[in-house]
């Protein structure tokens, strides 16, 4: 939170000690990145909207801090070296809802207790400012000195009487990459303001003030544009979520980005971002670790910044809650067009910026009303295959019996009898048909455990089948799981099965060897049934993908029809449960620049 | 080959022959039709290799020959013809055609490479009539399976003898009629057994519109039916068909009586709410009375009532409603008997008052609570 307008009264006061010793205490300044992370986030508190932060030799031989922030008067110049020192609360009870990235009072004593410092500042208001030289720990003088408004932290020679921590200092190009790192989590926290990062006289970055998050990851990262991010904005009672996350289908094994941001402050946690990567199950392969950036706006008392010494980590009220309202806001996200894999280039990234995010363009969760109809994006976000064309024909076909043909739809090409085109509002979209059906079953597989189960459908001529002791062994041990999918199956002697009743999730259903090649699949294990939380999940998983419509059936028009239909009624419709799209789409933009007409 | 022909009579052979050719092909000769002149009149074939079918049609020919042209391309220019005596001569491997000013040249392909049809014995064969014929199909095809990998039940299973038998089931249901083989019996009462792909009972269906006879002839793996203008050749599905009278309940105890139309309305209005997966609906009967439900998640609920003829014991059994809607669509006007064991076991549904030898058999759901 920024400062209030500066008074010509002093703003910093001692804290008292029963203050003082509620705030948690340990080693602030461990290495140039704390320094900058500390000097930075006093800048931001100032209100500073531009923040120029220089280094040499990765912060060890000098670390300078200058911003345009509201500065101090002489008097507040003079204390704010003390220990416990801080403009920022007053009482005990501040510390339950701060609003400020600083509260205690420890960062600049404790920088220059191990340096050689000098503050250069001047408030808004007065013409000239002033400057204080410390050095380690003991102030040297006080000098009018002219300046503009804002103030500069100069450090140098860290750790000068501390030779033991000097020692421990990493290379220069490491320490280096310490300090862009701690300055890209505050530059996505604070879009507003201008960051210029220069080390040994060479600028790094220069990012301009007034971008949205998606245009600044860009410009942080090179590969930002490569890995497809999509929007999330989602609100739950006074709890919102907004920022933007890996589109799955981008979604590599191995590094991410991921970032946190708590009511402006970056944090971390692997409990939020466990929830988040729950999120993503299903629609990504297990092993994969999609990009986050997801700024976490919570009620004022509902998150505890004074936990870490660091601040580095925070402590949430109702834990429990936070994650679940992280979880199925990605998922939530990833039910989109928005997160549907595309062919050819990657639209850039919608406009999204804190604050808008939960207002007009967020879904709210927990609200499953209100959720489809208010997208920002209506356009994309509610797909709605036939309306482009047939508006008519499918006000037509709603009135007309279910199994009188329809009125005509706009036609679905198979193509190979794999895949379905379809033309959309703003493009086309390619459905892999196996794909879809895979995640139709396995969404009205886990709906039917809820209840009692799916019916099976009995057999006129019920047959049996041989299997090995171990492959009936398996059977029996999900017995339970497969009679809830509609399977009624018997031992038969010691080496069959007998099935009288099967699930009929389709025309062409072969139950005889969906058997064989679930119980294969359940013996041995698979990248799918290993991704599975329990048994349910993995017997559900595992008839979905080998009870779905395969590859190479020809298809109907009708049955095209009601595929497109039953995938996009389910929760994740572009996802199959193998982390794979279901579909692809090219929007006509795209198609309008590969063919050279943009 | 020269003849002259009618437009219309020319177009009706070509429609009826065009279904038998195939969309796709590596086989380029199939997408052409054959045409053979006989005496005053002219034979049109065509073939997808599983069913064929040839068409005569009346012609005056000049100079008797064959020869092959693409089929499609000479319906749709059929069409546009003038209605005016149409030659029809053939010049190498061109169809040359005349029409009132139009002169059209059509490359076709020699006539051997045709495919022949198969050799029959109909001497050795059975004779049916055509309305008894097209109404066992219309009983019982719609039952035949969707699945491959029992390509039996792909087929309808047809027994002739002194009657005549047809079956089709998918495994979850199954139609069965059976009729008087109206002059059966060519070679001394001889009895068969084929079954036959839908396809091609669609075809004969379709064609053998009228009233008179179908002699129907055995050759190899191929059955022929044939009347003096049109013959329909199919591919036999080979193997044995399971033993169906075994599964056919007889002694279903409970049984109900009701109207057909207002069953069947009122399974449609339950099946709009059942599930796309298992199109499951509910039935709870009870003297004079089934109560009809149906529930679905996320989608909501119905219930109906109906009052029908019922004294058994009260009986709650589920359906894939699709399956019902089919068999009672098929059902002869008027009352059926739906007839029932338990809750388990097949349920059978026959007309209450006609005469007509049909039944429908529908394994019911699991019920799951
Ligand atoms: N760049 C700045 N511009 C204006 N005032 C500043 C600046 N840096 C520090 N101050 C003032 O000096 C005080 C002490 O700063 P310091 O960083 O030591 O403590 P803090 O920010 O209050 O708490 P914390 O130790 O948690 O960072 C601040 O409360 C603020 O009033
Ligand atoms: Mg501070």
């Amino acid at each position: 939170m920024k400062t209030q307008p500066d008074a010509p009264r002093p703003r910093i006061r001692v804290l008292p000690d029963h203050v003082a010793n509620q705030i948690a205490a340990g080693e602030v300044v461990e290495r140039p990145a704390s320094v900058v992370k500390e000097l930075v986030e006093n800048a931001l508190d100032a209100g500073a909207s531009a923040v120029r932060v220089s280094i040499e030799q990765g912060g060890k031989g000098r670390i300078r801090v200058a911003d345009d922030g509201c500065g101090m008067i002489r008097e507040d110049l003079l204390v704010c070296l003390d220990r416990h020192a801080t403009s920022k609360i007053r009482r005990a009870e501040d510390l339950r809802d701060i609003h400020t990235l600083g509260f205690r009072g420890e960062a600049l004593p404790s920088i220059a207790a191990v340096s050689r410092m000098v503050i250069d500042t001047a408030p808004s208001n007065q013409a000239t400012g002033s400057r204080l030289r410390v050095l380690a720990g003991r102030m040297q003088g006080v000098d009018d000195a002219p300046r503009r408004p804002g103030t500069t932290v100069d450090v140098r020679n860290l750790f000068l009487n501390t030779p033991v921590r000097a020692r421990f200092l990493r290379a220069a190009g490491v320490e280096t990459r310490a300090v862009s790192e701690v300055l890209h989590a505050l530059a996505l926290a604070n879009l507003d303001t201008r960051f210029v990062f220069e080390s040994n006289g060479r600028t790094v970055f220069d990012l301009a003030a007034g971008r949205e998050l998606a245009a600044r990851i860009g410009a942080i990262w090179k590969d930002a544009d490569a890995a497809v991010l999509i929007p999330v904005a989602t609100q739950r009672g006074g709890t919102r979520l907004f920022g933007v996350v890996q589109r799955p289908d981008r979604a590599r094994p191995g590094f991410r980005r991921a970032h946190l941001f708590v009511n402006g402050r970056p944090f971390r946690d692997a409990g939020v971002l466990a929830a988040a990567d729950r999120g993503y199950r299903t629609t990504v392969p297990d092993n994969t670790r999609p990009w986050l950036f997801l700024f976490l706006t919570v009620p004022g008392g509902q998150v505890d910044v004074n936990v870490h010494p660091g601040k580095a980590e925070v402590r949430f009220r109702q834990r429990g809650r936070i994650e679940d309202f992280v979880e199925s806001s990605v998922r939530e996200t990833l039910d989109g067009i928005e997160s549907a894999a595309t062919w050819g280039e990657p639209r850039p990234l919608h406009v999204v910026r804190e604050g808008e995010g939960a207002g007009q363009g967020a879904k709210v969760a927990g609200d499953p009303g209100a959720a489809s109809d208010e997208d920002a994006d209506d356009d994309i976000a509610q797909i709605n295959i036939f309306r482009a064309r047939a508006a008519q024909a499918e006000d037509a076909a709603a009135s007309e019996e279910v199994y009188m043909p329809r009125a005509p739809r706009p036609a679905l090409l198979q193509i190979h009898n794999s895949f379905i085109l379809a033309e959309t509002r703003d493009g086309i979209i390619i459905l892999d048909q196996h794909a879809a059906h895979e995640r139709i079953l396995y969404e009205e597989m886990l709906a039917g455990f809820e209840g009692a189960g799916s019916e099976g459908q009995r057999l006129l001529f019920p047959f049996t089948i041989r299997l090995t002791k171990p492959e009936l062994e398996i059977v029996e041990s999900v017995s339970e799981t497969l009679a809830r999918l509609g399977f009624e199956l018997a031992p038969f002697g010691h080496e069959a099965l007998l099935v009288q009743a099967v699930p009929s999730p389709h025309r062409y259903f072969d139950a005889e060897q969906c058997i064989r090649e679930m119980v294969q699949e359940l013996l041995h294990g698979s990248d799918l049934t290993r991704s599975a939380n329990n048994q349910n999940e993995r017997v559900a998983m595992s008839f979905a993908c080998k009870g779905a419509i395969k590859a190479g059936q020809k298809l109907a028009q009708e049955e095209m029809h009601e595929l497109f239909d039953q995938l996009f009624a389910t929760e994740l419709p572009y996802h199959d449960i193998h982390g794979r799209p279901t579909v692809v789409r090219l929007g006509l933009g795209e198609l309008r620049r590969k063919f050279g007409r943009s | 080959m020269r003849l002259t022909i009618t437009r219309q009579n020319l177009q009706r052979g070509l429609a009826a022959v065009s279904a038998s050719i195939p969309g796709k092909t590596t086989l380029p000769v199939l997408s052409n039709v054959l045409i053979e002149s006989e005496d005053n009149s002219v034979w049109i074939s065509g073939t997808d290799l599983d069913v064929s079918i040839r068409v005569r049609v009346p012609a005056e020919v000049t100079q008797g020959g064959a020869i092959t042209a693409p089929g499609r391309k000479l319906l749709a220019l059929t069409r546009e013809l003038p209605d005016q005596p149409v030659e029809l001569r053939g010049r190498g491997h061109q169809l040359e055609i005349g029409c009132g000013n139009s002169r059209i040249k059509l490359n076709g392909l020699p006539s051997e490479e045709f495919p022949n049809v198969p050799a029959m014995d109909f001497e050795e064969g059975w004779s049916v009539s055509e309305a008894s014929l097209r109404q066992v199909i219309r009983g019982t095809a719609f039952a035949v399976s969707t699945e491959e990998s029992r390509p039996i039940l792909n087929g309808v299973y047809w027994e002739i003898g002194d009657r005549m038998t047809m079956v089709a089931t998918n495994g979850h249901r199954l139609a069965k009629m059976e009729v008087a083989a109206v002059g059966t019996g060519g070679a001394a009462g001889a009895s068969g057994a084929f079954i036959v792909p839908p396809a091609a009972l669609a075809q004969v269906e379709r064609l053998f519109d009228g009233d008179g006879e179908i002699e129907v002839g055995r050759g190899g793996n191929h059955l022929g039916f044939r009347s003096t203008n049109q013959e329909v050749y199919t591919r036999l599905i080979e193997g044995s068909y399971p033993n169906y009278e075994q599964v056919i309940p007889k002694d279903n105890d409970k049984v109900a009586r009701v109207d057909k139309e207002a069953m069947e309305a009122a399974v449609r209005r339950m099946a709009v709410l059942a599930s796309d997966q298992t199109h499951r609906i509910r039935m709870s009967f009870e003297p004079d009375r089934v109560h009809l439900d149906v529930m679905t998640p996320d989608l909501g609920e119905a219930h109906d009532e109906l009052e029908l003829d019922y004294e058994g014991e009260a009986l709650r059994i589920g359906f894939n409603a699709n399956y019902l809607i089919e068999v009672l669509r098929n059902m002869p006007a008027g009352d059926v008997k739906v007839a029932f064991k338990t809750a388990e076991r097949a349920a059978t549904v026959v007309p209450a008052e006609s005469e007509l030898d049909y039944l429908c058999l529908v394994m019911p759901l699991r019920l799951v609570d």
